[in-house]
């Protein structure tokens, strides 16, 4: 996609987003602008129904080799590697090392934002005046996208999926979520942020079964610069689609509940 | 101390923000009653308010069907603590009318070996109660966060959209679809089981299937299996004001279908009433000058509850994994 169509398209809304700052060279893609969505009762673009992300980022967000179990795939993030600091890198490679015991997927926790997005799980968009509702199957987790006039309230807080405010630029929604916990991670590749989390994203229908998703992480406590994921969503085709249950502490706790020496059950 | 206690007993920063929550949901927080408190209303004296209201017909959405859309309160009174009628237990345990209207005493038709089972359950819930057997047997499946039936789902809001009906509240989701496609089959099962609604006159009802057995109706062993089948209808009876009455069917381990019925309030339009005997409904939130107080924060239930789990294995409670009749 040309370059001058993509700026012209994110450049304002950057803009007005503000405290984002430079994006230094990073390669945007975004939606053309060609397709105009449906609209709701409120005159909004129509998100809703059911959708879920096709790629391999819920391993790694970024180009990976294959290995037991996990296929190989390209990374979402745009331009180079994922700009740590220092320090940052040295965490992430320790973090992928000790996956196991640190991910938090292997307790059951919501897992953050972006990355409740990517996991292999569909989730339904549900959209009403005051905001638009993410249903996901996975821990059957509900979060709520504000767009009342409020805007975030005073920390500190620190939830696992952000504390959400949206509103609508053209077709795309613009969500600034903040007030995260450094306790969730990017992926299972280990890739982490602080508690001083800022991300936004922004939602473009890009035709009547696609919405491009892109993501501006800002984080000055772990990267040196804000950076940017990107990825299309798909709408879900299957004729009997609907978001099922995925009860991940349910599961874990029968399985370890009679195992005599399970750490889930040792103090933390 | 008792396990609902336990289950709020959560995390440092997480405790608080966990509070503040639930100060924000219109659910209120857990209430503390004094002995003396009179027998709070469930449904007995809903059943008989409900006869005296006068035909109400509710509005429709756009797309012609009644219209549910609104921010509801839970059963009210000390909520599911337990559906059968009770006297004062203690300061969490207000006595309370059944939640049952059909039979008509009020209790759960247990065949003799699921009331047996039933009090067995409820003599370990080693809640200091008169009657334990002094050992632990299982934990209130709400105390591990896994989602739940609709009557322990508590209040939320209700959103309509064409052929399908949304319940959300700051920890649970259901979608109900009401455009006549087939629920889960072949041997699946949820923990909330699989809804498929459709409407009759001004009533939403709701079939609920394919559940797997696990939950409870309440926190002292009131429980259904695998093969239990549920009816709920919601229909308005004024404008602020759902008639909720939920038809549970299992021969397996209930000699006929009973039926529990009490009212839903719309959230900011009442309170307990429980001075004047009239129905109960919920506390809504009161701070009406929060410009937040009608949004449902995150409650991070999975994520707080690490010492209530080792609590409890550690007290010996096992992991119930449903209730299976004797062949």
């Amino acid at each position: 996609m040309a370059r001058w169509l993509v700026l012209s398209v994110i450049g304002p809304s950057m803009l007005a987003i503000g405290s984002l700052g430079a994006m230094p060279g990073a390669a945007q893609s975004s939606a053309p602008a060609t397709y105009t969505p449906p609209r709701t009762v409120d005159g909004h673009p129509d998100l809703q129904g059911v959708w879920q992300a096709l790629n391999t980022a819920a391993w790694d967000i970024e180009d990976h080799n294959a290995r037991l179990g996990v296929p190989a795939g390209r990374g979402v993030v745009e331009g180079g590697p994922l700009p740590y600091q220092p320090w940052a890198l040295a965490k992430k490679q320790e973090n992928a090392r000790n996956r196991a015991a640190l991910d938090l997927e292997g307790r059951c926790h919501l897992l953050g934002v972006p990355r409740m997005t990517y996991m292999p799980y569909p989730f339904q968009v549900v959209q009403q005046q005051d905001k638009v509702t993410i249903l996901y199957e996975y821990l059957g987790a509900v979060r709520y996208l504000y767009m009342n006039g409020n805007p975030h309230p005073k920390g500190p807080i620190e939830w696992y999926l952000g504390d959400s405010r949206a509103r609508w630029d053209g077709n795309t929604l613009v969500v600034d979520v903040v007030h995260f916990t450094d306790q969730t991670w990017f992926d299972r590749a280990g890739n982490f942020h602080s508690d001083a989390l800022h991300v936004v994203e922004r939602y473009t229908p890009t035709g009547p079964d696609h919405m491009r998703y892109e993501v501006t992480i800002e984080d000055p406590k772990v990267f040196t610069r804000p950076w940017t994921m990107s990825m299309p969503l798909y709408r879900r085709q299957d004729t009997q689609v609907e978001i099922l249950e995925y009860e991940c502490m349910a599961y874990l706790l029968e399985q370890e509940w009679d195992k005599a020496d399970s750490p889930l059950f040792r103090p933390q | 101390m008792s396990h609902r206690s336990f289950s709020v007993a959560l995390k440092g920063a997480t405790l608080v923000l966990s509070v503040l929550a639930l100060a924000r949901s219109p659910v209120a927080a857990q209430a503390r009653f004094a002995p003396a408190t009179p027998k709070l209303p469930m449904a007995r004296t809903w059943t008989a308010y409900k006869a005296t209201l006068p035909p109400y017909r509710p509005p429709r959405t756009p797309d012609g069907v009644p219209d549910l859309r609104g921010v509801w309160g839970g059963p009210g009174g000390a909520g599911g603590d337990d559906i059968e009628e009770h006297e004062y237990v203690d300061s969490t345990t207000p006595p309370q009318e059944s939640f049952i209207s059909d039979p008509p005493d009020g209790k759960i038709p247990y065949t003799p070996w699921a009331l047996a089972t039933r009090n067995e359950i409820r003599a370990g819930l080693a809640r200091g109660w008169p009657g334990e057997s002094g050992g632990r047997l299982y934990a209130d499946p709400a105390s591990y966060c896994v989602t739940t039936i609709g009557p322990r789902g508590g209040g939320g809001e209700i959103t309509q959209q064409p052929g399908r009906v949304i319940l959300m509240n700051a920890r649970i989701h259901r979608v109900i679809r009401t455009d006549g496609s087939p629920p889960l089959g072949g041997g699946a099962q949820l923990w909330r089981g699989s809804s498929r609604g459709r409407w009759e006159g001004d009533s939403l009802v709701v079939s609920v299937t394919s559940l797997n057995g696990r939950h409870w109706f309440d926190s002292v062993g009131n429980f259904y299996s695998d093969s239990t089948r549920m009816v709920e209808r919601w229909r308005l009876v004024d404008a602020n004001t759902i008639d909720y009455e939920i038809t549970i069917e299992d021969p397996t381990i209930y000699t006929r279908p009973w039926t529990m019925n009490y009212p839903l309030r719309r959230a900011g339009t009442g309170g307990t009433d429980a001075a004047t005997g009239k129905y109960a409904w919920r506390t809504t939130v009161t701070a009406d000058r929060d410009p937040y107080a009608r949004e449902m924060w995150e409650t991070t239930c999975n994520e707080g509850i690490g010492h209530t789990v080792e609590e409890l294995h550690g007290l010996g409670f096992k992991w119930f994994k449903g209730v299976t009749p004797p062949r």
